[in-house]
């Protein structure tokens, strides 16, 4: 089986508020499982990593969160995608494709100089 | 914005913990509910299911505890819990928290308290516009009295014209004048300045203007500015003081503004004039002749100039003045000048004595840190148990580190808080020490620097004593644990740190008590000093009734200026023949007398002289004598004895043959070996014919007794008494000899003179032994604040030598054990305590010497009458510190002595 990887904090959040943008409001396990299954199980994502970033983001006034029913009617906490979120992920989607194409441009294989 | 919106919601979530953490639980159990629910619809059983989900998404608590260190601020709340704990710590030992924290009180106290008149006096910036760019100007030649001598006009002419790199040089002559109100009269110690003068020393007016430019000269109407301190106190700073008229000498001075509040030098002053106030200052010989010195030179650094720069100029003009002017720098005298920083001038008086107080302020302070270090290793050592306890729940060694700071941090600063009151007292007795020394006494604050000084003091402390208790490494605490460990003491490194502190603290305590020693010494010295009067129930008062600076003014005709003095003075001398003998009929007194000057202080001027038929050695300095006036009565009043000849009598009057009094050291100087009656001596030099005085030949009379004018640690100076009706009245004293109890005559004596004359003012009351005391003063609190720096020091250190061999003691209680049992009786095991302590004592007290040694040579310039290297002083200390170690030692040996070998073993 191949290593998994660890999910750092900022990624961690650009996923999260990615994930809502395209899911619309989720509780913390639908966010986990979407971001596993997208991720085809190569992370691991446990509560001691995606609480403390919900609640950071929260904390931040990117998402806010409200005690709903699920669609299978049990309550859940859910998350939902503020406007600040929203610009937030605009821009980091921005800095995180730039920084893409850079990284990109210099593992690129080598070229031969004529 | 987004970070301090997060930091907000966090501070807040410190609080709301608790429903917070409510909250999580749910929210995760919702979470493991729909990974179990979803694990089941895969096909798992209901336990495996559950399993599986825990499994992947990690513990319940661990993710709690995350959350919970991103709701709140972890570290705040963690260092909440070390300072909880840290204060219940201190609680449980009341006795180590008490010593502890009076000992570092005491340290910081002093520091701060000395540290703030250091700073006042010396560190902290002028006030003065760039005042590090201001200079002070000191011309000095050989001779008692010559060390600054001031400039004359030409010179400051000369300095002006070639010396570039001063971008302005200003006069400043020392002057007195009285104020008269309407509820009496006031000597006021003024200061005439040239136009120039306040632009030159970068000071503003808080109110009205300065002098410039154009107040210079004759011929301009006279203003004077007040000092801001002399405006508080006289006028109660009323503001609408400015531009109204006051009467000064008899003449109408208009007050044109007051000065921001600015320290000056060589003294303080209550007010600056024009020089036109004083006619004498804008007189032809006052501007022209070289030789006649009254006048104090700031200077301005001009922009990109050095002071290295302007020294090399003002020496070089200098050079070229002493060339072209042979007559007035006699080449015997060695006339010099000096370019200093003038807060370098300021502080210049102070300046080794702060540092000797600063210096054993420190002392204090490493010692009371010393046994700080001492007492918590031994805590230390106590608590090892409690530590490993604590290492083997999970603390790390970096968390038991930050215990230890906080714990620290709570006594260094409970000691600065409580160093601090100290400090507010001890800044007020030190302003009063610093008032003798210094003119920026009243800069003395203890402001946000001083208690800035203060923090770092303590958080330094807090730091130190943190990292000298060794924690044990990180996998060596594992090993302890395993083995079961209840202690980890006994390391001889430790032990060897704590004899180490041990050893400085007596070495330290030594050099203190040294200082103390040699400093008390100087003080009996000098109270044991003969005076040279008999100063028992003798009171004096200055009286100044000639007022110099009244009259016809303008510079052209100064023979109006003398006629005009004279007239006074001839008012004046009756007044001061009624105030005297009105003063005699008194009840209660047994003599009084007059004279130019209070006895024990210092003559107000002095001249050249020469004796007949006795040329003036050539190569040596020009010799001087102090010029003082006497009645009759003087010396019989004063208790100055007449060695030979005769006093002066009623027929020694102004128009009869001209005679002096000389005293000892002038007979010394000029008639050695010879009998100096009849001889004849006269004043002489190129001041000479500027003054009122004559150089007529003058027959000596009379030799007394020398007194100590110039202070009693100073030698007693060549002085030539006239008689009071045979010279112009330049001072005035009141000497009174009373049957009993001088002090009660005040009263009545200051009511003859205000009968007498209604607007004079009194300057001074004292009596003889006042005068004297003044002289001993400065140093007997010298001696009293290092004495007691000194005593703290050792009461600390043997606290310390005490405490340590006590710990000793009890970490070897097993070994005593089984050496007595092996037989050893009591008397060896107290010699082997006792052996230990006094080799550590042994060593402290050799390299304290020694250190007393040096410290000794430091401040020579503070001793009188006793040397640097004082044996009976350094003996003497050393003595008394092996006694009080000794002591220390005793105790703790006593209690090894008693040590019972039985139970002793079984506590092993």
């Amino acid at each position: 089986m191949a290593d998994k990887l660890d999910v750092k904090q900022g990624t961690l959040a650009l996923m999260i508020l990615r994930t809502l943008e395209v899911l619309g409001p989720l509780h913390g396990y639908g966010i986990a499982r979407r971001i596993e299954e997208t991720a085809k199980n190569r992370l691991t994502l446990n509560y001691g990593t995606l609480y403390p970033a919900l609640l950071k983001l929260e904390q931040e006034g990117f998402i806010s969160a409200e005690w709903r029913q699920s669609e299978n009617n049990r309550r859940a906490k859910f998350y939902a995608l503020t406007a600040a979120g929203r610009r937030q992920l605009a821009r980091e989607t921005r800095e995180w494709h730039q920084i893409a194409d850079l990284i990109g441009a210099f593992l690129a294989p080598k070229r031969e100089t004529p | 914005m987004r970070y301090l919106r997060a930091l907000l919601v966090r501070m807040a979530g410190i609080f709301t913990g608790h429903r917070a953490d409510e909250d999580l639980r749910e929210e995760l159990q919702a979470h493991l509910d729909m990974a179990t629910a979803e694990n089941v619809r895969r096909g798992m059983p209901p336990e495996e299911a559950r399993r599986q989900a825990l499994l992947t998404a990690g513990g319940l608590t661990q993710a709690a505890e995350a959350v919970h260190d991103q709701r709140g601020l972890p570290w705040i709340e963690h260092i909440a819990a070390d300072v909880r704990y840290a204060l219940r710590t201190l609680r449980h030992s009341p006795a180590f928290t008490a010593i502890v924290v009076v000992t570092l009180a005491l340290g910081i106290g002093a520091n701060t308290a000395i540290f703030s008149v250091v700073r006042g006096v010396l560190l902290k910036p002028l006030p003065n516009r760039e005042g590090d760019r201001l200079l002070y100007l000191r011309q000095s030649s050989d001779g008692p009295g010559q060390a600054n001598i001031s400039f004359s006009v030409p010179e400051v002419h000369d300095l002006r014209a070639g010396v570039p790199s001063l971008g302005g040089i200003a006069e400043y002559s020392p002057w007195n004048l009285t104020l008269q109100g309407d509820d009496g009269a006031d000597r006021l110690d003024v200061g005439l300045v040239t136009g120039n003068y306040f632009e030159v020393m970068g000071l503003a007016p808080v109110l009205g203007r300065l002098t410039r430019p154009s107040d210079d000269g004759a011929g301009v109407p006279p203003v004077m500015i007040l000092t801001h301190a002399f405006w508080m106190k006289r006028f109660g700073g009323d503001s609408s003081i400015v531009g109204k008229q006051v009467k000064l000498d008899g003449q109408s001075v208009t007050v044109i503004g007051v000065l921001q509040p600015a320290p000056f030098f060589p003294d303080r002053i209550d007010a600056l004039l024009n020089m036109v106030v004083s006619p004498h200052h804008v007189s032809a010989m006052m501007v022209q002749n070289r030789s006649h010195r009254m006048t104090e030179v700031v200077a301005r650094l001009a922009s990109g100039a050095s002071v290295a720069q302007a020294r090399a100029e003002v020496a070089a003009v200098y050079d070229r003045m002493r060339r072209d002017y042979k007559d007035a720098y006699n080449p015997g005298s060695h006339y010099r000048i000096a370019v200093i920083p003038f807060k370098e001038a300021l502080g210049e008086r102070a300046r080794l004595t702060l540092w000797l107080l600063m210096g054993a302020a420190a002392f204090v302070m490493i010692i009371s840190a010393a046994n700080v270090a001492n007492l918590s290793l031994m805590r230390g050592v106590r608590r090892e148990h409690e530590l490993v306890v604590r290492a083997a729940l999970g603390a790390g060694v970096a968390r038991l580190r930050r215990l230890l700071l906080v714990e620290n941090l709570l006594l260094t600063l409970l000691g600065a808080v409580l160093g601090v009151v100290i400090a507010i007292f001890g800044v007020r007795l030190l302003i009063s020490l610093a008032a003798r020394y210094s003119p920026r006494a009243g800069e003395i604050r203890l402001d946000g620097t001083v208690l800035g000084f203060t923090l770092a003091l303590s958080v330094g402390l807090a730091l130190l004593l943190s990292f000298i208790a060794a924690l044990p490494q990180e996998d060596t605490f594992a090993s302890w644990i395993a083995a079961g460990v209840r202690r980890m003491s006994g390391s001889l490194r430790k032990q060897r740190l704590q004899r180490g502190l041990v050893v400085a603290q007596v070495a330290v305590s030594v050099v203190l008590l040294a200082g103390a020693g040699l400093l008390t010494r100087t003080m009996v010295r000098l109270s044991e000093v003969d005076s040279g009067l008999r100063a028992e129930e003798v009171l004096a008062l200055d009286v100044p009734l000639l007022q110099l600076s009244g009259g016809p003014s303008g510079g052209s005709d100064p023979m109006a200026w003398f006629r005009h003095l004279l007239e006074m003075d001839a008012v004046a001398k009756q007044q001061y023949e009624r105030m005297r003998s009105e003063i005699r009929a008194l009840p209660g007194v047994n003599e009084a007398g007059l004279g130019s000057s209070m006895p024990l202080a210092t003559a107000m001027l002095s001249f050249e002289v020469k004796a007949e038929a006795r040329p003036a050695p050539v190569g040596e300095a020009v010799p001087h004598a102090a010029i003082r006036t006497a009645s009759p009565e003087y010396f019989r009043a004063s208790g100055i004895p007449l060695l030979r000849g005769r006093a002066f009598t009623t027929t020694d009057q102004a128009g009869s043959g001209l005679v002096v009094i000389v005293n000892k050291t002038f007979v010394d100087q000029f008639f050695p070996g010879e009998d100096p009656i009849g001889k004849r001596i006269a004043w002489t030099g190129p001041l000479l014919k500027l003054s009122p005085i004559s150089g007529d030949w003058r027959t000596i009379v009379g030799v007394t007794g020398d007194t100590r004018d110039g202070g009693l640690d100073a030698a007693p100076r060549a002085t030539v008494f006239m008689p009071f009706t045979q010279m112009i009245s330049i001072g005035g004293a009141l000497v009174i000899r009373a049957d009993s109890n001088a002090p009660g005559l005040v009263a009545a004596v200051t009511r003859v003179v205000h009968r007498v004359a209604p607007l004079a003012p009194i300057v001074s009351v004292l009596t003889l032994a006042q005068i004297k005391d003044q002289s001993v003063a400065p140093r007997r609190l010298n001696a009293a604040l290092v004495s007691s720096f000194g005593i703290l020091a050792v009461i600390i250190a043997a606290v310390g030598i005490a405490g340590v061999l006590a710990f000793s003691v009890s970490a070897r209680t097993n070994e005593i054990g089984i050496r007595m049992s092996l037989g050893a009786d009591r008397g060896r095991v107290q010699r082997m305590i006792l052996k230990e302590g006094g080799t550590l004592l042994a060593i402290g007290l050799v390299l304290g010497v020694a250190g007393a040694w040096v410290a000794g040579g430091i401040i020579r310039g503070l001793l009188f009458g006793v040397a640097p290297h004082d044996p009976v002083t350094f003996i003497g200390v050393a003595a008394l510190m092996a006694a009080i170690g000794v002591v220390a030692c005793w105790i703790p040996a006593l209690r090894a002595a008693r040590i019972d070998p039985a139970i002793s073993m079984r506590a092993v």
